[in-house]
């Protein structure tokens, strides 16, 4: 069996609206899938039925070949799902450190000393060790995507999922982030799965890429392949084309 | 220990040791035991509302089902069987928390109103089964009788006991990792989910040790008494209290049910003679008291100071060095530097 994670056939969505249609996908051990596709298309809907935070109306999702469509959130992360949020959000009212611990403790099972050390980990990865104290209310918007990680790297997932990390970050903030993800595969074996709106990095960050378009896979593989292939460009000025006439 | 930590424990010992040893003294009457117990009784109230609503979010409006079952539970266990009154006290509180794992279904399926309206409807079913039961006597209430009957003084200790073991539950429940993963679900409950913390353990188990406890309580609330009736047993005023104390207090904060108690118990002591407009007026109050004071008394005095009475906060330094301390009494230091 070589995916960690799979989607067959899932529909989904909130309430009587159903944003993903008919989505089937892979992602294979050790590897990173990027995911791209227009805003709204139902990338950040398909962490959340990863997660549990929604369930599949019909349709399969399998993690390390166990169909896990029906399991409670805590369950997914105790298996070893971590996500990160586009729009962060940090347990406002905790530290910084308290946020992975509470990650490390009740994600990854630890007690609180043993999830001290993974968090103090977690934070010096990301970079936060100077901020471990503070309010996370506080922290500014780079840092909090910082926290989305180290809070999600707390729970001691074997599959990773990245929701637009990079998004709204400067050019050397972004390639800090690219070699942390990088480190992530090589260094702990991860595997990701890493939304990110198209960037031309992302063809090298990543083993296979997939856009998505109206909440169905529009196309899977090679990154290169994916990254020109008419379909993704109709997609993309589609949808650009949309925002022109619009404004 | 650090030396504001250990200042902090000698105080609360001298106050607790106050508590105990003041009755002995021979200036204090009956009266003042009397609303010494009413204090203690409601703080333990406010307290177990809070653990709920303040660290969970479920709001319930049916604490007066522990209470109402409790105080049955006294009344037929001594005036029909004969029985001593710890008896019922410990049934009644056990019978509470078969309960509050039978309404936890509610838990599942329910989320904010719906919860609290749902436990406001069983108490209601409750009061109206209560009313139509001949066992209990039916409408007629029961009258508590129990030789010897406990006296103020030997209430007022068992209340003391009870409302200083409600402060340690909630505070050991609060240093647990149950109580780390209460105060992620209370700041974002789908993200805490997402971070692995069982939330519905998690409720439960709130809900259990708020019913056993409001089982105690509303014991020896109707020992205090002497009678019970169903309508006021099961009545909605029991929570309206609960609710006025957290919030005058300080809603999530662990100190503030005490403040709310004592203003509580001398405000309705004083609308007493105000018969039927007490609840009018304390409603004024309290929703002045939103109005001004959003987090409460304690809440707005430990945001302006940076302070707390009792922190649960975690720090890192202090998980890694070992030492039994993971309370970290420094939170008001963090707090000014963050901000
Ligand atoms: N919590 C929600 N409730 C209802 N609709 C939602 C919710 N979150 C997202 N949507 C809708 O679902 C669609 C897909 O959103 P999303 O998955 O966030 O897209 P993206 O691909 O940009 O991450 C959008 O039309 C959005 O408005
Ligand atoms: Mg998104």
């Amino acid at each position: 069996m070589a995916a960690l994670l799979r989607f067959e056939h899932v529909d989904a969505g909130y309430g009587n609206v159903r944003i993903l249609e008919d989505l089937s996908f892979e992602a294979e051990y050790g590897q990173i899938l990027g995911v791209i596709g227009p805003n709204g298309c139902g990338k950040t809907t398909m962490f959340n039925a990863c997660i549990g935070h929604i369930t599949p109306t019909s349709g399969h999702i399998l993690f390390d070949g166990k169909d896990i469509s029906k399991f409670s959130p805590a369950k997914r992360v105790h298996m070893g799902i971590g996500r990160t949020y586009q729009v962060p959000r940090p347990f406002e009212n905790m530290s910084v450190f308290e946020n992975v611990l509470v990650s490390a403790v009740h994600g990854a099972g630890h007690t609180e000393r043993q999830g001290a050390r993974i968090a103090e980990e977690a934070l010096g990865i990301t970079g936060l060790t100077e901020k471990a104290e503070l309010i996370a209310g506080s922290l500014t918007l780079l840092d909090r995507k910082r926290l989305e990680i180290a809070r999600a790297l707390g729970t001691e997932p074997k599959l990773l999922l990245l929701d637009e990390v990079a998004a709204g970050l400067i050019e050397t903030e972004i390639k800090d982030i690219m070699k942390l993800v990088a480190d992530l595969k090589s260094k702990r074996g991860l595997t990701i799965v890493w939304i990110e709106h198209v960037i031309e990095t992302m063809v090298g960050a990543t083993d296979a890429l997939m856009c998505i378009s109206e909440g169905h896979e529009l196309l899977i593989g090679d990154p290169r392949a994916v990254m020109d292939s008419r379909e993704v460009e109709e997609v993309y000025l589609g949808a650009s084309d949309e925002e022109v006439n619009a404004a | 220990m650090s030396k504001s930590s250990k200042i902090r424990v000698v105080v609360i010992l001298a106050v607790v040791i106050a508590l105990y040893v003041i009755p002995q003294s021979p200036l204090t009457t009956d009266n003042t035991m009397r609303i010494g117990l009413l204090i203690a009784l409601y703080c333990t109230l406010g307290l177990m509302w809070n653990l709920m609503a303040g660290y969970t979010g479920m709001v319930s409006l049916g604490q007066q089902i522990f209470i109402g079952i409790a105080g049955y539970n006294v009344a037929v266990f001594a005036t029909t069987f004969g029985l001593p009154f710890w008896a019922g006290m410990f049934c009644g509180a056990g019978i509470s928390v078969l309960l509050s794992v039978a309404l936890s279904f509610l838990l599942f399926r329910m989320k904010g109103m719906y919860f609290a309206i749902a436990t406001w409807i069983t108490s209601e079913a409750l009061k109206i089964i209560f009313t139509s039961w001949e066992f209990v006597n039916m409408g007629g209430g029961m009258t508590i009788k129990l030789r010897p009957y406990p006296d103020v003084f030997e209430l007022y200790y068992i209340s003391l006991t009870l409302v200083i073991g409600a402060f340690l539950v909630v505070f050991f429940v609060l240093n647990s990792r149950i109580g780390l993963g209460l105060k992620a679900m209370r700041d974002d409950d789908d993200a805490s989910a997402a971070m692995g913390v069982n939330i519905f353990r998690a409720k439960l188990l709130c809900f259990m040790i708020s019913g056993f406890v409001t089982g105690l309580c509303g014991a020896l609330f109707y020992i205090n008494q002497g009678s019970i009736f169903p309508g006021p047993g099961f009545g909605i005023s029991w929570t309206v209290a609960a609710v006025f104390i957290v919030i005058i207090g300080g809603i999530g904060t662990i100190t503030g049910p005490i403040v709310g108690a004592i203003i509580y118990v001398f405000l309705s002591e004083f609308l007493s003679q105000y018969q039927g407009y007490s609840m009018i007026i304390l409603g004024v109050i309290a929703i002045a008291v939103i109005l001004g004071l959003p987090y409460g008394i304690v809440g707005t005095i430990e945001r302006k100071f940076g302070f707390e009475v009792l922190s649960t906060r975690r720090t890192m330094k202090n998980l890694l060095s070992g030492g039994r301390a993971n309370v970290d009494y420094s939170r008001g230091r963090d707090l000014r530097v963050s901000k």
